[in-house]
């Protein structure tokens, strides 16, 4: 099984441009830590970390890269550190490790919530759109559903269709258990009524390229510019996170 | 190293809680240690009658059985129905001991106080222990184990193949009385219960398993230590999902108690209110747990 989605995460990212370092990674489920060169996953990196930015073959050729752990454990608050199992919305298995060394605004919701949640994702398409052109690039925007029973990858596919959300977005699904411990860790409260909708808090979480969380944004139809300032933030300080690991 | 500002408050915001909460309650120890010889032959017949639903098999050991049955929210929205349905289920007669979350800690290192990640149990974790796989004079090994965050709760029930109880098997099992399924009605039970949160914490917590057995047979729900639920999260959120996290913020004030079921039931308000303000990583002196499990169709 575990072998089965190395490769499905493998045919992933063979598909992501600069991202092919995550393979060999995702070789070894049996370790639980990331990628060890977030620096080289980021496409505008600075000089300095310039030669890092190659793939691993070519490691001894690039000196300033030997200062850095051959696999980079991840940050102690990092929310990477759940080993959880995710769907996307084409199928496709995905860890949350995969998202690393990017930065990423995350906020849970689900699909046939009539009321919150269009204005939920709405505000973060507002947020990406505030977002200078080369941060909105290397930022990922990922959605996760509380409604495990009911959201199926095609119920999701047709959600990204409806709005319509383009390739910078990443939609979840995932064990019932998965999604409590992602609620936990990111404050969201959730709760099923009798008539299977959900009533849940309205976050926002701006996660840095290692998966701490760097910022939240509470409730609907807010002023944005904070949050923007945090994706910028992050998006600038990520290479530098990358060289001190 | 970037740290976020959530974060960083937690184990802050622990402590604090642990001040509030430490001085609401002492459990009655000394009046239930030498009366709880006799329950337990209270116990035994009335577990004999109260269980005779032959539809509901026996507890597995050290489990009591709560027959399937209806849970009145305290609070709810105009919208929920005044009482859910629950399952018959099996609750922990008592709640989990330092001696028997020593054990899981040996056999799951990583949630030894020294290893565990910060992200699943703030700082403060079992620190009343004398070490990583040592409890101490601070720790009795039949004492409930606290400090413990919630994310350990429930590693160590997964481990124990049962899982955390959810608020509303918790919440049924304690609005049991000593003789019948609804305390607030037998005399001198509500302030029995109240008795508990006019006293502090103890400095080291008594043993488990002293306190009277209620209906069901549970014992110390109401009179030892605050105990997690699995879905303590859920606690502060209504029906309508246009009011966002701000509910929290408002809820306990008149308007929001408004709402409530029961307006004299001051423990579940205090148990709802405490819930409200947890977070997961949190670690507080007297908050444990005890395991659950579902009866089986």
């Amino acid at each position: 099984m575990k072998t089965k989605f190395a490769v499905v995460v493998l045919a992933l990212l063979a598909v992501v441009p600069g991202r092919s370092l995550l393979a060999g990674d995702s070789a070894e489920p049996s370790r639980p830590t990331g990628p060890s060169r977030a620096s080289a996953l980021l496409p505008a990196a600075p000089a300095t970390d310039a030669c890092c930015a190659v793939a691993p073959a070519a490691k001894g050729a690039a000196p300033c890269c030997d200062e850095l752990p051959a696999a980079a454990p991840l940050a102690a608050r990092s929310l990477y550190q759940l080993d959880a199992k995710w769907t996307d919305d084409a199928g496709k298995a995905v860890t949350l490790t995969s998202l690393r060394g990017q930065p990423v605004v995350v906020a849970m919701f689900f699909a046939s919530c009539e009321y919150a949640c269009p204005v939920l994702v709405s505000d973060l398409q507002r947020l990406r759109a505030a977002l200078p052109a080369a941060v909105r690039e290397q930022t990922r925007f990922v959605l996760v559903s509380f409604d495990v029973g009911r959201d199926t990858s095609a119920v999701l596919a047709a959600y990204r269709a409806k709005f319509p959300l383009d390739a910078g977005w990443t939609l979840l699904r995932g064990a019932a258990t998965d999604v409590q411990d992602l609620a936990m860790l990111l404050g969201v409260k959730y709760k099923q009524d009798a008539r299977g909708q959900f009533a849940h808090s309205n976050l926002i979480t701006v996660l840095n390229s290692g998966g701490e969380i760097a910022h939240q944004h509470p409730g609907l139809l807010g002023d944005i510019a904070e949050a923007a300032k945090a994706v910028v933030g992050v998006a600038q300080r990520a290479p530098f996170i990358a060289k001190e690991r | 190293m970037w740290r976020s500002p959530q974060t960083s408050t937690s184990s802050r915001d622990s402590e604090r809680l642990a001040k509030i909460s430490g001085s609401l309650f002492k459990p009655m120890f000394s009046r239930h240690h030498h009366l709880s010889a006799a329950f337990a032959l209270t116990l035994a017949v009335s577990a004999i009658a109260g269980r005779a639903d032959h539809t509901v098999p026996s507890a597995p050991a050290g489990m009591v059985v709560i027959p399937a049955g209806n849970y009145a929210p305290l609070i709810r929205t105009k919208d929920e129905p005044p009482s859910v349905p629950v399952a018959a289920y099996y609750l922990d007669e008592r709640a989990v001991t330092n001696a028997e979350f020593l054990d899981f800690v040996r056999a799951h290192p990583k949630w030894q106080r020294s290893r565990v990640s910060p992200l699943f149990a703030d700082v403060g974790y079992l620190a009343h222990w004398a070490s990583d796989a040592e409890l101490g004079p601070f720790a009795p090994a039949a004492a409930p184990v606290v400090r413990v965050s919630w994310f350990a709760a429930r590693a160590y029930a997964t481990w124990t193949g049962k899982r955390l109880p959810t608020t509303a098997e918790w919440e049924r099992t304690a609005a049991a009385g000593f003789t019948s399924t609804n305390g607030a009605t037998e005399p001198g039970f509500p302030a029995y219960a109240l008795v508990w949160f006019s006293k502090p914490t103890p400095d080291t917590l008594p043993s488990v398993g002293l306190g009277r057995p209620n209906f069901y047979g549970a014992r110390d729900l109401l009179s030892l230590v605050w105990e997690w639920v699995d879905d303590f999260n859920t606690a502060m959120v209504s029906g309508e999902s246009r009011g966002d996290t701000g509910l929290e913020r408002t809820l306990f004030c008149g308007a929001g108690a408004a709402g409530a079921r029961d307006l004299t039931n001051y423990p579940a308000f205090m148990r709802a209110g405490l819930r409200s303000s947890l977070r997961a990583s949190y670690v507080v002196p007297n908050v444990g747990f005890r395991c659950a499990q579902s009866v089986s169709p």
